[in-house]
Formats: C-alpha cells, structure tokens, sequence
C-alpha cells in the first residue's frame, strides 16, 4: 500500500490489487460516518462496443441503468433489507460514464462492504423479476418526463449533437427499456464488470490495513471473465445538429439554456486544466459577482436560477448557460452580446486570481462531506485525471492561460440554444 | 461534539460546537416569527431584500465579490417553515481560517459583513431601497407561481393546504401570491424592524477557534425591545377523510396521503411516532417501499414523511393514473397493519439503528449539526443528539403500535394528467 497525503494532510492508501482493481483507502479522524464506493467504468455513452464472437453490438438506451437497478436484487431477498440491519443505506447512480455502488454507515463497516463488493459481483436476473423492475423504471423515467430542468437539458444536447450517445438519457425511454431482455443484462454485465474496469474508494476512521485485507479477501473469489472491451463512438461532427429547439410545458415561466460544444481533451492535466479554466471563465460571467449578472437581473431578465457550467471528459465537453426567464430571445441576445464582449475585453490578471481563490476555497470546503470526496475520486480516476492534482492545477492557471480557453471553447459558432414554454 | 449557550441579548441566545473536525467553519442565524396570513409573505420578502445590500456593501455585486476575495465564503438567506413558525435564517460559510492566509481577517470580515446584512440594511426614505423591494417582489411572486415546476412538491403542497385550510400550517412558506402582490414597502419594513427587535433569535456555530465570536456577534447593531411569545401550534381533533382529485398536464400522477397523529414533538411518546413513521415509510426495508415499489411495482419513489411539531405524516408516492386505487389500498392495508401490532422485531431494528445512524451522522456535516436544533428552538426544547438516540432506543413495539393507532387519514389528494391520456 502506497501512503499519500491529501492537501488536509490526511493520509491516503492507494493500491492496485492483482485482479487489476484500483483501491484508495481515505482516513478521516473524528468522522463518525464511513462511506464506500464501488464503480464501473460503464455508463449510458457505453451504447455500442465489440464483443468477441458476437462482433459490434448495439444495446437498447438505458440498459446500464437497468443493470444498476437490478444488481441490487439477489435470490435471498432485496440488498436493501441487508443493508438495512447494518444501519447503513445503500445507493446507486448511473452517469453518462459510469455506474457507482455506495452506501455510508456508522457502524458494522466491515460487514456492509462485504456487502456491498459481494452484491456487485453477483448478479440475479431472471425474466420474471427484470419485468418486474421495467415497471418501476417506467415510472422513474416518467417522472424525469414531468421535470422541466431535465427536460431542456436533453433537448439541448440533442440539438447540440448529431450522433453521440450524450444525446441518450441515462435512462433511456419508456420503449428503449421494452427491449431490455435477461440475456443482454448479462452480456453488459460481464463484459464491464471486471476489476481492471472499476474502482473502489473507501473514507473514514478506520485501520486501512484491516480495511485493505477485508477487500482483497473479497477479491479473491470473484469469478469475473476477463475480456478486452472496444467500444465503439460514432465520428461526431464539431457543428451543433440544430440550433434551436422549443418545447412547451406545464410551467409557470419560460426558461433559456444556451449551449457551446467545447473541445474534447481526452485526459490528464490538459483536461482538468480544461475544466477548472472554463468553469472560472463561466464564474467570471454568469455568478453573483459578474457585474453581467447583476446587469441582467436588475434589468429582470433572469432570477437566481441564473448560472453556468462546463463538463468535460474524456469524450464530450460542453457548456450551458441561462435559467428562468421572462423573454428567451432579449436573454440570448444579452449573453451573445456578454460573450463576444469578454472575449474582445479578456479577463484580468486580478480577476484570475481572485477566481483562483474562490476554487480554492471550493476545493477545501468539499473535504467535509465524504460522499463528495468518494464520488469526485471515481470521477477523476475514470477521466484520467487527478483529484489531488486539483490546488496544484487552479494554481498554476495564469490569465494567458484562461484567456486562450475562453477563445477556444466559447465558441458562438458551435452553440445551441433550448427554450421551454409555458403552454 | 455538543453547543454551548451563550446569551447575547434578551431573546438571542448564541450556541457554539468548537470542534477542528471539519475544514469549514459555519454560522446560521434564526430569526423566528408566527405563521400568520398578515406576515408570511413579507417575512418571506425580507430576507430576499436583505441580501441585494448592506449599507457598506450596497449591491449584491459588491456583496459578491467581497465573499469571493474571502476565498469563497458563502452568505446568503432564506426562509423555512417549522410547525406554525416561519423562520428567517441567514448563514455565512467559510473555510476553517487555519486552512488559509489571513484566516482570522477573514472570519472577522466575513462575521461583520453577516451582522451588516442582519441588522444594517441599505435603508433609503426610512425604508428599503425602493428599487430592491420591487425587484425582489416580483422574484418572490415568480418563486411562488414556480411551485408548479416541480410536480411532486406541489402535490405535496396542494394537499397539504386542503389538510389545513383553517389553520396557520395551510400558509405557504413564502407567502401566497395574492398577499404578496399587496405588500407595501412601509409595512415590510416595519415588520422587519419589529422582528429584528422583538422576534427570538438562535444563532448557532461551528468550527475551530469560536472564542471571539460572542463578542463579535454582540458588536452587531442590534437594537432589542421586548421579546415576543409566540403562540404553541394548533391542533385539530375533529378529523373527516376527504378525497381531491386535480388535472394538469403531467406524464405521471402524484398521490399525497396527509395523516394526523396524536403526537408532537413535546409528548412524552413522541419517538415511538417516530418510529412508527420510519417503519412505515422512511427506508428501503419500510412497508410501503417493500408493498408499493417492490411487491406490486407500481411506483419508482414511495414513502412517508414526519413534521414533528404539528405531529403530521405525509405519505407520497408516484404513479401511473390507473394504478390510483390500488396504491391507495395497499397503503390503507399497511396503515391498518401496523395498527393491529404487524411489526416485526426486524423492521422495528432496522428502523431504530436505521434512525439513530441518521442522527450519528448529522454530526459529521456542519449544517445538519446546527439544522437539526430547528424543532427544538420552536418547540422551546433543545435535546442533544445523545438524549434522542436513548429515546429512539427504548421504543417498545407495544409503543409503535399505539403510535400508529393514531394515525388517521385526513386528505387523499391525487394530482394526475387528462383523462383518457397517461
């Protein structure tokens, strides 16, 4: 086991287990709460790949989503109720890139990542009991139908993509889940739920040694099938399929997203120097402190719904901006106009590092919660990049830097606009 | 890992958890008031004032950018809704000061700059700026209509106001659309004064190093009265079921169950209500999950909820429209269920270790360590997370059970799209 230090000075055990297995053990002295997370590196984007024997394979939309929600099933009942004489809750997430296990307990850790790593390599499908679950995930998805954030989020990125699987919701739809039969479920299974494609981050006061034992005990009688994995992304184009789209909605008022694709860095520092460069960039222009901010809501355009964001990994980048508003048209007018001001005007030196500071500040203030600090692992890990390496990159950012990205990635030529409408 | 009271004036008592656990230090402030159809909406308007300036920082552009440069402090407010009381909270987060340079300048600024924001608003004509008190009632009237965004909280809401329409707890946090449109801006200032004079303040922190703060906090520009008492929550005995069935346009329908009980949160068995709530619907191995979700497959999220100082549970769950009356039976089965003393010692385990690690862990997370005293300060009886978790443990199934026979369901409220479409 490797000793690290987080930038908290709290120690940090990493190693990478025979079967291929990433395992990072965080100590946190004083935390009553332990918290573990079990991840894939299998995700809604992971749509077409090669299987051997099979050639190129096309899943229905939302199958790893389907497979999260059945994996807690097991021929002795629901994981959930085992959990649950622990004291521990247990959870899933499925993303566009991944699929995590977690659960947090305060005591019997030991017994519930037994649990929880146990689960995980032993799926239990059968015909009955994954019909049963289609009719849960209808009503999930249904309910994603009736949230208009959601909503105009999806249509965003239809329109700003052609063919990419980013187009798909994590969940897939209503008839995509139809075709979701025992025997794919299996086949995604074994090909994505293999060590060497996980990860596993546990935090909290405890002896890593024993922890660290516990684990490879576990690990060892896993049955998994070693298989290479090829998967397969369509070529997408650098232009946005449409540039507007419109829906209408039980709403109470119209709300604006504008998109821009970014440029795809595939991993390591350029892409976490990518990420934390355009989201400062974002910051600069869409928080509370942008005098752009203050301009347009004393004019009443836009609430405190108002933001930006940027996401980044290793196959897609993009940025939304906007929020609720009265007039979609007077705001996508303002914020072209703001965006093509920043970019001829630049931003300052001084107003870098006070950006820097405010990341900082971020990155320090993240280190209470652990689920945060579990989950941002696992991302890092997967993108290739490093949740340590966090302080060192923000502060490395010079204002030549920010201000080359803010040329590249706020490309009005390469953006998309979605509005919903109150019917 | 428990607050010490300190007083600061009369009404405004001031709690502090030193403690170098976390890399944060947090300060929340409460300012409590009545629920009342002549306040709600400009005590819901006044914070939303409050922070668009203070009279050193005055716009929220420069109240901004001076959190910014104190390496991303946060500050901000809101309104909550506990029992019949409304309450403001305003709340200032900043990096532990042992993390960064300067830390101490920057507490100091940070808690000055919060005090300014409290007690010495930008005040122009003897009243708010005209201009924010404007802007910022459109944005309350905006946030009110927007309710309908979200399907679930609306259902939940509109069953809720059915359940109560005589009583303070049927008033929306932030006011109803109707009130806020007549506010004027002498009465809400004046209502701000007399709260700030009158209304009981709690102020919690938690961090390392809080030793200067009660003379920080007394340095703030208060200026007491008399303090106000405030009257107990309202309870109603007389209860008749009633059914409210509402169309809009939704993919998926929303049931809401609103149930009285017989225990609040001052009754000597008010954790075996809880108890009984968390068997009921709270977690995973719950009854309602395990029959709604898992058995019959009929809804993704089910569950059920406690508010403690009215003693009400709220159970929802959502559906496909057809599927109405058997979810409706299945939770009446499960109700009756427990009623007859079908519980068994696991789910009263679970339900027990599952609540009491709930309150364990509140105190790994700065705010919930200060949020979850909320129910106390209004009740007027603070219990430390220790006498609770002995509570919660000596429950008794016998307890459980004559809990849950005082559940009695009052609105059956179900939110679905046209007829004929899904």
């Amino acid at each position: 086991m490797q000793l690290i230090r987080t930038i908290t000075n709290e120690p940090l055990y990493h190693e990478i287990l025979g079967n291929g297995l990433p395992v990072y053990i965080l100590q946190k002295p004083g935390f009553q709460k332990k918290y573990a997370v079990f991840a894939t590196r299998y995700g809604s984007l992971d749509s077409e790949f090669e299987v051997a024997g099979r050639g190129i394979v096309k899943v229905p939309d939302g199958i790893a989503h389907f497979l999260e929600h059945k994996l807690f099933e097991e021929e002795e009942g629901h994981v959930f109720q085992r959990f649950a004489q622990f004291g521990a809750s247990v959870n899933a997430y499925t993303s566009y890139n991944l699929t995590a296990y977690l659960f947090s307990t305060i005591e019997y850790f030991p017994e519930a990542l037994t649990e929880l790593l146990r689960f995980v390599q032993n799926p239990y499908l059968t015909a009955e009991n994954v019909d049963k679950e289609r009719g849960i995930i209808e009503q999930e998805l249904r309910m994603y139908d009736d949230n208009p954030s959601r909503k105009i989020y999806r249509n965003l990125l239809n329109a700003l993509y052609h063919k990419h699987p980013i187009r798909i919701d994590v969940g897939g739809t209503v008839e995509s889940i139809q075709d979701i039969t025992v025997d794919l479920l299996l086949e995604c299974y074994h090909l994505f739920y293999q060590p060497a494609n996980m990860a596993l981050v546990v935090i909290g006061d405890f002896d890593p040694h024993q922890i660290m034992d516990l684990i490879k005990a576990q690990m060892e009688s896993w049955n998994y099938q070693a298989q290479e994995i090829k998967r397969i992304f369509p070529d997408e184009p650098d232009t946005v399929c449409k540039p507007r789209v419109e829906q209408r909605m039980n709403i109470s008022q119209p709300r604006y997203y504008l998109g821009l694709k970014g440029t795809v860095h595939h991993s390591g520092r350029e892409l976490l120097k990518q990420q934390f460069a355009v989201n400062m960039i974002w910051h600069s222009l869409a928080a509370k402190s942008s005098p752009v901010f203050e301009r347009l809501y004393n004019s009443g355009l836009i609430n405190d719904s108002f933001g930006a964001s940027f996401q980044a990994a290793p196959r897609y980048a993009f940025s939304v901006i906007g929020g609720e508003t009265e007039d979609p048209d007077k705001l996508d007018a303002a914020i072209r106009e703001a965006i093509t001001e920043l970019k001829r005007k630049q931003i300052s030196s001084d107003l870098v590092e006070r950006l820097k500071r405010q990341s900082l500040g971020s990155y320090f203030a993240a280190h209470n919660s652990l689920d945060y600090l579990a989950n941002s692992f696992i991302v890092h890990l997967f993108n290739g990049t490093s949740f340590l390496d966090v302080p060192k990159v923000i502060e490395s950012l010079t204002a030549d830097e920010v201000n080359q990205f803010l040329q590249e990635e706020l490309d009005l030529e390469r953006s998309a606009v979605s509005v919903l409408l109150p019917e | 890992m428990d607050f010490i009271r300190h007083q600061i004036a009369d009404g405004i008592n001031l709690y502090l958890c030193e403690t170098d656990k976390f890399t944060t230090l947090t300060v929340k402030v409460f300012v409590q008031n009545s629920l009342t159809a002549e306040t709600a909406a400009a005590n819901a308007l006044i914070p939303m004032v409050l922070v668009q300036g203070t009279r050193s920082n005055p716009t929220r552009l420069s109240l901004a950018q001076k959190m910014e440069n104190l390496y991303g402090s946060a500050l901000g407010a809101d309104v909550a809704k506990i029992g019949e009381r409304q309450i403001m909270e305003f709340y200032f987060d900043m990096v532990a000061p042992h993390l960064i340079p300067n830390g101490d300048q920057v507490l100091a600024e940070g808690l000055a700059t919060l005090g300014e924001l409290i007690t010495d608003p930008l005040v122009e004509n003897g009243s708010f700026k005209q201009e924010y008190f404007q802007q910022e009632k459109t944005n309350l009237g905006k946030l009110v209509d927007g309710l309908i965004n979200d399907k679930r909280a609306y259902a939940v809401w509109r069953a809720v106001k059915h359940m109560c329409k005589d009583e303070p707890f049927g008033l929306y946090k932030y006011g109803e659309r109707e009130q806020i449109d007549q506010l004027q801006p002498e009465f809400v200032y004046q209502q701000y004064r007399r709260a700030l004079a009158s209304s009981p303040i709690d102020i919690f922190a938690v961090g390392p190093k809080l030793d200067q703060l009660p003379d920080m906090i007394r340095a703030w520009q208060w200026q007491r009265t008399t303090v106000q008492q405030l009257p107990p929550v309202t309870t109603k005995r007389d209860i008749r079921e009633q059914e409210i069935h509402e169309t809009r346009d939704v993919q998926q329908a929303v049931l809401v169950i609103c149930c009285r009980t017989e225990q609040q949160y001052l009754s000597p068995d008010y954790y075996a209500l809880m108890v009984a709530n968390g068997v009921l619907g709270v977690y995973p191995h719950s009854k309602l999950f395990l029959n709604v979700r898992e058995k019959a497959s009929l809804a993704y999220y089910v569950g059920s909820s406690l508010e403690g100082t009215k003693g009400l549970i709220t159970i929802t769950a959502g559906i496909a429209p057809q599927a109405y009356q058997q979810a409706v039976d299945i939770i009446r089965e499960q109700v009756a269920a427990m009623q007859a003393g079908s519980i068994t010692d696991d789910e009263l385990e679970r339900t027990k270790i599952g609540l009491i690690s709930g309150i364990r862990s509140m105190v790994d997370d700065p705010g919930s360590l200060i949020d979850r005293n909320l129910i106390g300060i209004v009740n007027q009886e603070l219990r430390t997370p220790q006498t609770v978790m002995d509570s919660i443990a000596a429950v008794t199934k016998e307890q459980v059970q004559q809990a849950a026979q005082g559940i009695k369901l009052d609105t059956i409220y179900f939110l679905s799209g046209p007829k004929g479409e899904n």
